[in-house]
């Protein structure tokens, strides 16, 4: 009995110990009021990021992609062009290439 | 090539240089500034994305239909442009979402259906490319899912959660903000018809080329 009244006592206080600690926590502070105008560069840093490279990335891979597809398209009817030249060439000297 | 070919090419070539142009005349958007700039070549991409898969997959009901490899061809220089208006998409759309959204990528449906679409696009030119004698008619069919996920992708934005713009945003445009949007939707449109008609030219070339091999080899 006595041994169950000192676990129950032990007990209590962990849970007071820590019912306590809970309690000390600092608590969490409110976002200070803004209180009349601030100018804009006067802002705390916040996280920013530049625009400008993104757009500029964008806008670059566009034209790049573009370019090499409409060379890519343009080599490829080149070299079917000249092969169905050839062969018309061939038909009509009447042999085999 | 057809009477109408050149004159279009040099108009889209002087649409598209002035393009940057008008881009940069277009006042900034309040929310998103300077990268919402990116919005006038994105979306009319997409929109070429979109088309392209129309084009693949009715030329691709229309060859199973008929059996006119004419159609083929020009699913096939469809699913190429595809995959190339896809990339754009897929591409200049997360440069602007790092910005706007704080992330390159979310798994909502606009943009995992869009990428679903490119996939089958290019599984199509892969069919195309390695699949042997009859690969046409399997890649045909290739195309009509990918043509079946189109309404999909366009009103996903409508039905699901997701932090892409409505499709309510562009009739809204104020005109100076719709102006440039336009004239970039014009000049893709325009690109897309030269890009097509170019690659159709190549498969032509290429399927005489093939009709001149076959009659030397009767001859021989």
């Amino acid at each position: 009995m006595n041994t169950l009244k000192r676990w129950c006592a032990v007990v209590l206080l962990v849970v007071s110990w820590g019912t306590m600690a809970v309690a000390q926590q600092p608590q969490q502070q409110e976002p200070k009021r803004q209180e009349g105008f601030l100018p804009v560069d006067q802002l705390p840093p916040t996280e920013s990021m530049p625009a400008a490279p993104l757009l500029i990335t964008a806008y670059a891979f566009v034209m790049i992609v573009l370019f090499v597809y409409v060379l890519s398209v343009a080599r490829r009817l080149s070299v079917v062009q000249q092969e169905l030249n050839r062969l018309d060439a061939s038909i009509r000297q009447g042999g085999r290439t | 090539m057809p009477k109408w070919f050149f004159p279009a090419a040099i108009v889209c070539g002087v649409l598209f240089a002035a393009s940057p142009f008008v881009i940069a005349n277009a006042p900034f958007e309040s929310d998103l500034g300077l990268v919402q700039k990116i919005f006038y070549y994105h979306m009319p991409s997409a929109w070429m994305f979109l088309v392209a898969a129309i084009v693949c997959g009715v030329s691709s009901v229309r060859f199973l239909a008929t059996g006119n490899y004419r159609h083929d061809r020009t699913a096939l220089a469809a699913g190429e442009l595809i995959v190339l208006f896809g990339l754009l998409t897929l591409v200049t759309g997360p440069l602007w979402a790092r910005r706007s959204w704080g992330t390159f990528w979310v798994w909502d449906a606009r943009t995992t259906s869009s990428l679903v679409s490119w996939m089958i696009a290019c599984a199509y030119l892969i069919l195309r490319r390695y699949g042997g004698p009859g690969s046409e008619k399997l890649a045909a069919g290739l195309a009509l899912f990918g043509m079946a996920n189109v309404p999909f992708i366009y009103i996903s934005v409508n039905y699901w959660r997701t932090i892409h713009p409505p499709t309510t945003v562009v009739p809204t445009l104020p005109f100076s903000l719709g102006f440039p949007l336009w004239f970039c939707v014009i000049t893709f449109l325009l690109l897309f018809v030269v890009l097509l008609k170019l690659r159709i030219r190549v498969e032509e070339q290429q399927a005489r080329v093939d009709a001149l091999y076959l009659a030397l080899d009767e001859r021989s």
